[in-house]
């Protein structure tokens, strides 16, 4: 019953070509792994876009290497190292060895803090986030937002005010808009202000991401690198219809953006196209039935509304 | 073996179970002091609990097949993410871990009981309190909390209708009732493992399992109050006008987030590392070796405690929180990667050059193990503060999050309900049926789990009713596991009924496991080995080793086999 | 580490073993409901260094005579309490009961002076942050008097009662932890609120 299960004749020059041959396929896969990470993403619309892609793809290569080196040695034991349905023979009787122990402590220890170490680095790029100010109230956080002074060469600020359940855009001289327009490969400003709940500012395809606090006005600062349309959602949850809180990020040659920003105010002011109105005034009509909600903001008075039939990238 | 004639009298008068007794089934109704039963208690319950926010869960994915919002309307959809979410971790996950410590920290340590047995049941008859109320918020006319199970504010303090007693209301009490029974539980847990070990058992003879418990029971006790303060400034915020929360009351709704996840990260330790401790017992067993570097993994027991109070930050990166406070916590999260991974490694190890019996329990180990590599790896992305950035808040996250929750941590509670099954039923499970459980819920929970990964990366909120088309295949893919999943729980459900009910008698020690808990019967009696505690003399974990557990063993095999 | 004998186990030593448990298990449980005065210091701490405006309209700040009085007698009432559980460890069970006695009372006028102060200020629980945290914090640790109160009037009546200290004072000796672990939390609210001004 305590029998010791004799130590396998082993051939050391067998197991070095096996393991090393076995690590180069992994690392084979791994790099494959690595190629595949852009089909997994949205297309690279900013900036910051690459160096996000390029950090999450390294660690989807040494993710693969780690984990089919762990996968690959659980099967082996599955396969060869089974005991029959009655064998109650014991496998071998190691209790430890502490230098494998060490080994495995100092390596991850090492490669984690090798990671997070670059990633510093790689936050330094990115360093999007310029400040946050503690406001009291709408009134003063829009006051805040409108007043503050961006950098030179850069676009903005362009005030981005969330609300529950839409989006608005007020730019330098004016222009309220629904949908963001961006000229690219120009850095651009933004003061976030929400007017009630936490919002999210999520561009999928910029990769950034910025909460919106009520009670504070944050500025941000991002540049668009590609032309296209692209999806902004409202990533923190916000309640009711949060859902429908998207809108479409527009970017545009230089010329292409002057020109819209020219004629948008011939525009007159008027109710944007809203999904959560849609939706509230759906369930009204339905005999309001569900569980309480809190009613829409009226959706934003703009010079350019969102079109609900716009399609987009990414 | 139904006859009452087989039994010594004083058992039958006991309040306890005893299989085959009459009217058995009652006593586990009653106030019972005596930790087994109020260990089967909290496990049946929490079971019953797990098919209810199963069933929210099958709404829910049945609502997100296809992108628009068809089947509920949204404000029912947020109701049932934020009721999934309360009910799979406080009605399901703390409750059954709490069972499991009930069942074994005494029978493993040899004690006769918990250090406080009334404080035991009274901690565990507020479960069904707390349970009652919150299931009791979704028959209010303002309905159920709908603000996530983070209840983050202003939006949990918006109370639409304006009623005093709404949703939100209930959700914080019933979480208050949750946070003071699972006190009270790490009380007790805590003062019987230093105080009640049987004699020559010192730490590092303890079972593994005891040093998961009490490094979690640690971070209930050091984090859970700060939820309580937290769930009282946001009730007052709620119902009685103060503005902690408040910006146009001069307060602030990042302090919440900072309170909030000062618990509830090291509570996915409290959820983790029993199961942890589970599959560290489970490997040696079933691979008849040793657990691999028992020492390190013991005290990297409590390394994840240390470290788990000292990373709540991370789920704030994308707030408005400094760069330097990300850098700090991004360098503090990686590192509970090196704990983690030296159990990781140390089971692996556990298996090499073992005598691998695939049990059911082994199975759920295995499977638990390979996901939660997976998971883990996940973990150290999201912890990598740009990638965390793009994938915050959307289902990247709520797929690593379920491959822990689900796929490691249920994978193991499975592992351990079907290995300790005979221990406290007297009966033993049906193995092929445990084997179907295995195989549909591992196919099941990859399919629901996996393509969340995918929808996250390209976008896709997370707590959305609707979202754009092309996250439609992905969607599709996890409703359909996640339908899999609901089908996977007959077969076990059935075998745990009808085993109980009819399957054969088990042994003292099927397994052939080494550990105090198999020197007691199958079921054991009140108070364990009463009496006649043996003395410990070597850890468990000695196979091959030769190496007598304690003293006098056979006596105690034999008392076990007669019984 | 500690592990228990057989005999502690099979109830010999029974009353004490449990007694032993008591203790630990007070000891922990005062631990745990440190952190959560602690988070509730955090917040305080957090808000008066960051909202934007702090004391509420009209209010230039907290009056200290009276609250001072309060805190010297609830600080001497754990002095009074220590010599209580003397006279217990000498077997005088009177004078026990007196000291004991005295101690609540003092506890209890430490309550009624902050229901005065209460009812004499000029601002609520929803004037702003100052006032939601200030009512937070002096009335979760005002319950916690009262707790102690309560606590210590069941060990007066259990002295009552035959033969009750033949296991060992467990019961008075984790009240009294109790009783200091308030006290000790007042004198560090007493700091944040009533010191720290401006």
């Amino acid at each position: 019953m305590t029998s010791l299960s004799p130590k396998p004749a082993t051939n050391p020059v067998l197991t070095l070509v096996l393991v090393g041959l076995a690590a180069l396929v992994n690392l084979g896969i791994s790099l494959w792994m690595r190629a595949q990470v852009p089909f997994w993403l949205p297309v690279q619309a900013s900036n910051a876009a690459p160096h996000v892609d390029g950090l999450f793809a390294l660690e989807t290569a040494i993710g693969t290497f780690l984990f089919l080196g762990c996968v690959e040695v659980i099967l082996w034991t599955v396969l060869f190292n089974r005991g029959s349905k009655y064998d109650m023979e014991n496998g071998a009787p190691i209790e430890g060895n502490w230098n494998l122990e060490i080994v495995w402590t100092v390596i991850p220890l090492i490669i984690v803090m090798a990671i997070a170490w670059h990633t510093v680095g790689v936050n330094a790029i990115l360093a999007t986030l310029e400040g946050k100010e503690r406001v009291s109230d709408d009134a003063q956080a829009l006051q805040v937002a409108s007043t503050a002074n961006g950098a030179q060469q850069t676009l903005g600020p362009v005030q981005v005010i969330a609300r529950q359940w839409s989006w608005e855009f007020v730019y330098p001289g004016g222009v309220r808009s629904t949908e963001l327009h961006l000229p690219v490969d120009r850095s651009v400003s933004f003061e976030l202000v929400s007017l009630d709940v936490l919002h999210g500012f999520y561009i999928p395809a910029f990769r950034l991401k910025q909460d919106i606090i009520p009670g504070s006005v944050i500025s941000y600062r991002l540049t668009p690198t590609r032309i296209g349309r692209y999806r902004l959602r409202d990533s923190m949850f916000s309640g009711g219809y949060f859902s429908s809180n998207q809108t479409d990020v527009v970017v545009e040659s230089a010329n292409d953006f002057a020109a819209w920003l020219k004629q948008a105010p011939r525009q007159p002011l008027a109710p944007s196209w809203n999904a959560a109105t849609e939706l509230h005034q759906r369930r009204l009509a339905n005999g309001n039935r569900g569980w309480p909600v809190v009613p829409p903001a009226p959706p934003p008075e703009v010079n350019v509304g969102l079109d609900p039939a716009s399609s987009h990238e990414a | 073996m139904s006859s009452t004639a087989s039994y010594d009298p004083r058992v039958l008068r006991a309040p306890h179970p005893v299989p085959g007794a009459p009217d058995n089934w009652k006593r586990f109704f009653t106030f019972n002091t005596d930790a087994k039963v109020i260990g089967i208690q909290y496990i049946a319950l929490s079971l019953f609990f797990l098919l209810v926010g199963g069933l929210l869960a099958m709404i829910m994915r049945g609502e997100l097949i296809t992108p628009p919002s068809d089947l509920v309307d949204p404000s029912v959809y947020n109701a049932l993410f934020t009721m999934h979410g309360t009910v799979m971790l406080f009605l399901f996950l703390f409750p059954v871990l709490n069972g499991f410590n009930n069942l074994l920290i005494p029978t493993m340590i040899g004690a006769p009981d918990m250090a406080f047995p009334k404080l035991n049941a009274i901690a565990f008859w507020l479960f069904p309190v707390f349970g009652v109320l919150l299931m009791a918020s979704f028959f209010l006319p303002s309905g159920p909390s709908s603000s996530g199970w983070w209840a983050y504010p202003p939006v949990s303090t918006q109370n639409p209708l304006g009623q005093f007693v709404n949703g939100q209301f209930i959700w914080i009490l019933a979480v208050a009732l949750s946070g003071v029974s699972s006190i009270m539980g790490a009380v007790n847990f805590v003062t019987t493992i230093v105080r009640m070990r049987a004699p020559g058992m010192t730490w590092f003879k303890m079972p593994i399992f005891c040093w998961t418990a009490a490094a979690a029971q640690i971070i209930q006790l050091v984090g859970l109050p700060v939820l309580t303060g937290a769930a009282l400034m946001l009730l007052f915020d709620l119902s009685f006008g103060t503005s902690f929360f408040k910006p146009e009351g001069g307060g602030d709704p990042m302090l919440y987030q900072h309170f909030f996840w000062f618990y509830s990260h090291p509570a996915v330790y409290v959820m983790v590392l029993p199961v942890f401790g589970i599959f560290s017992e489970l490997f040696p067993v079933y691979s008849r070796k040793p657990l691999f570097g028992y020492p390190l993994v013991a005290i990297a027991s409590f390394g994840i405690t240390v470290l788990s109070l000292i990373v709540w930050v991370h789920h704030m990166f994308y707030s408005g929180t400094p760069q330097w406070m990300r850098n700090v916590f991004m360098f503090t999260t990686m590192l509970i990667a090196v704990p983690t991974g030296i159990k990781v490694f140390a089971w692996i190890a556990t298996l090499w050059r073992g005598k691998l019996r695939l049990t059911t329990p082994m199975l759920f180990c295995l499977g638990g193990l390979v996901n939660f590599i997976f998971a883990g790896i996940t973990g150290v992305m999201l912890a990598t503060v740009p990638i965390d950035i793009h994938v915050g808040n959307t289902y990247f996250v709520v797929g690593h999050f379920h491959y822990v929750i689900f796929n490691t941590i249920t994978f193991g509670v499975f592992a351990a309900i079907y290995h300790w099954f005979p221990k406290f039923t007297g009966r033993m499970y049906y193995e092929s049926l445990g084997k179907v459980h295995f195989v549909l819920t591992f196919i099941g929970s990859t399919l629901n789990f996996l393509p969340m990964h995918w929808a996250g990366l390209m976008g896709m909120p997370r707590r959305v009713a609707s979202y754009d088309p092309e996250f439609a295949l992905a969607n599709v893919l996890a409703s359909l596991g996640a339908f899999l999943l609901g089908v996977a729980m007959i077969p076990f459900l059935l075998n745990l009924v009808s085993s109980w009910l009819r399957g054969p008698k088990a042994d003292p020690n099927p397994w052939q496991a080494i550990g105090l808990e198999w020197l007691l019967p199958s079921p054991p009696p009140l108070e364990n080995f009463e009496d006649d505690v043996p003395t410990v003399l070597n850890r468990g974990y000695g196979y091959g080793l030769n190496l007598p557990l304690v003293a006098d063993e056979e006596r105690y095999v034999q008392r076990a086999k007669e019984a | 580490m500690t592990s228990t004998t057989p005999a502690e186990i099979t109830g010999q030593d029974h009353a004490n073993g449990h007694g032993g448990h008591n203790l630990t298990g007070m000891i922990i449980f005062l631990c745990s409901e440190s952190v959560i005065f602690l988070a509730f210091f955090a917040g305080y701490i957090v808000f008066k260094l960051s909202a934007p405006q702090w004391l509420p309209a009209g209010v230039e700040g907290l009056e200290v005579r009276a609250p001072l009085i309060n805190t010297i007698i609830l600080v001497s009432s754990s002095f009074v309490a220590y010599f209580a559980e003397r006279q217990l460890q000498r077997g005088n069970l009177w004078g026990f009961r007196a000291f004991w006695l005295l101690t609540m009372a003092m506890g209890a006028y430490f309550v009624f002076g902050q229901a005065v102060e209460w009812r004499g200020l000029a601002f609520t629980l929803r004037d702003g942050v100052f006032g939601g945290i200030f009512y937070l914090l002096t009335g979760f640790h005002g319950l916690h008097v009262i707790t102690g109160i309560l606590l210590m009037a069941l060990m007066l009546w259990r002295s009552f009662k035959p033969g009750n200290y033949e296991g060992g004072e467990a019961g008075v000796t984790m009240v009294s932890l109790f009783w200091h672990f308030v006290d000790v939390i007042w004198i560090i609210l007493f700091a944040l609120l009533y010191l720290w001004q401006g």
